[in-house]
């Protein structure tokens, strides 16, 4: 018996041993919701993302100076533009409290770091230099001055990772500024798209798309990209609206993770995406 | 041998940051090299399938925990490529595969079939063209990790690779 079975294994042992491999994968494949995975998981990339910090702020010392003057530049645009929005603001703030509405404009921003990048066609994340001690949270979104780049998915004691727009696991629900109407979007591995929207939907090419107040993840309007316009025009019972995005994820450095007050009530939903007790 | 099986997890790890933190420099269009599938493809070339195999899924393993990425999939599409990698691995030939566009060309095949299986298992989108879907995923990438793979083999010393 055990002549035969040495004798299977030798003859075979590399396709036994790619079976045993393909089936432990599988196995985890189907872990990766369990909360153990996830804290195995942000343990290692936790400690990993320590090495990879110090050899991102070299690269962040090379880029500085460029950055610096760009930013100089835009400082200066942007002092012009907040110099007219101030009036708007006062007069916005005092229409409101004519209607009695809730100021809801202020949320606090958590400056971070990018440190590293896991760039593939279907699964983009980031690591940050923030984390559970930063005041992140899983579900935070994340900007930069361009617009929103994804969401922080999981989180260790001094760094996170964000799933970027670019990562077919992260799909939100958005609106176009211009109509107000409202779709689903997700990263299909090459393009964004707002996707299975009614055909009598109004989205024209160059409408803002920003996220929905309906989003269980992210509620506040934040801009993502402009709409490129519709395909599946003429088959199907829905369009699809292609979506190019504002934020570069390419070159992007720093970001800014915006701290939401957390619902208790939209939390404690179980088909919130992000559901933590 | 036992010290290639230490240095080859050993070196994962700067190669991992440099993957991270180097390479989104060098992107096109959001394509970028692979260089863990290089690394991957050279050691099972010069070490034997069941090496290859098992050293794909340790680093698919590592990959997937370190980059957050969906847990299993860079473990299972890693483990196939290091198997087939483990084709061109014959003491007699070693010398072949390792002439620059031989170690291209089997570079390029393994990291099409990384892709593709790691592709599958993360967007799975019927409406595109499956064609285009490889092309796009598959290929595109496939190619440019088999050019950087090109400048590594050409300035690693041929000796040291026979000669172990």
């Amino acid at each position: 018996m055990l002549r035969s079975l040495t004798k299977v294994w030798e003859n075979f042992k590399e396709y036994i041993v790619l079976v045993v491999l393909i089936i432990v994968s599988l196995i985890t494949l189907s872990l990766n919701q369990k909360p153990a995975a996830k804290k195995i998981k942000s343990l290692a990339f936790g400690s990993f993302a320590t090495f990879t910090s110090v050899i991102s702020d070299v690269f962040d010392i090379a880029g500085v100076k460029g950055e610096n003057e760009k930013l100089r530049k835009f400082n200066a645009e942007l002092m012009l533009q907040v110099s007219e929005l101030r009036k708007y603001g006062i007069e916005n703030s005092e229409l409101k409290q004519l209607l009695t509405l809730r100021d809801t404009s202020k949320f606090p921003l958590i400056p971070a770091a990018i440190i590293s990048k896991s760039l593939s066609r279907s699964q983009n994340t980031f690591t940050l230099n923030a984390g559970k001690n930063n005041g992140l949270r899983p579900g935070m979104p994340v900007i930069n001055d361009q617009g929103l780049l994804g969401v922080v998915n999981s989180i260790s004691d001094d760094f996170s990772i964000v799933q970027t727009l670019k990562n077919v696991d992260l799909k939100l629900t958005v609106k176009d500024e211009r109509s107000g109407v409202e779709g689903i979007m997700k990263w299909n591995g090459s393009e964004l798209a707002m996707v299975d929207i009614p055909k009598t939907y109004d989205i024209q090419p160059g409408d803002r798309i920003v996220t929905s107040q309906l989003s269980s993840i992210v509620d506040i309007p934040i801009p993502i990209g402009m709409a490129l316009g519709l395909s599946k025009v003429e088959t199907g019972m829905f369009n699809e609206a292609k979506i190019k995005p504002y934020a570069d994820f390419i070159k992007t450095e720093h970001v800014f993770v915006i701290s939401i007050v957390e619902s208790k009530q939209k939390n404690g939903l179980e088909l919130n995406f992000y559901y933590r007790k | 041998m036992r010290s290639e099986y230490i240095w080859s997890i050993v070196l994962f790890f700067p190669l991992l940051i440099i993957q991270t933190t180097v390479v989104p420099f060098i992107s096109i269009n959001g394509i970028t090299p692979d260089l863990i599938l290089i690394m991957l493809v050279f050691y099972t070339v010069r070490n034997g399938q069941v090496y290859g195999t098992i050293l794909g899924f340790v680093y698919g393993f590592l990959f997937d925990l370190i980059t957050g990425s969906l847990l299993g999939s860079a473990m299972l599409s890693k483990t196939i490529a290091g198997f087939i990698a483990g084709y061109f691995s014959n003491e007699n030939k070693r010398e072949i595969y390792f002439k620059t566009h031989i170690f291209v060309l089997i570079v390029f095949l393994c990291s099409v079939v990384d892709l593709i299986i790691n592709s599958f298992f993360s967007s799975i989108d019927l409406n595109t063209s499956i064609v285009l879907l490889l092309f796009e995923q598959g290929v595109l990438p496939g190619i440019y990790t088999a050019l950087l793979s090109a400048l590594i083999i050409l300035f690693y010393p041929k000796r040291s690779i026979i000669e172990n």
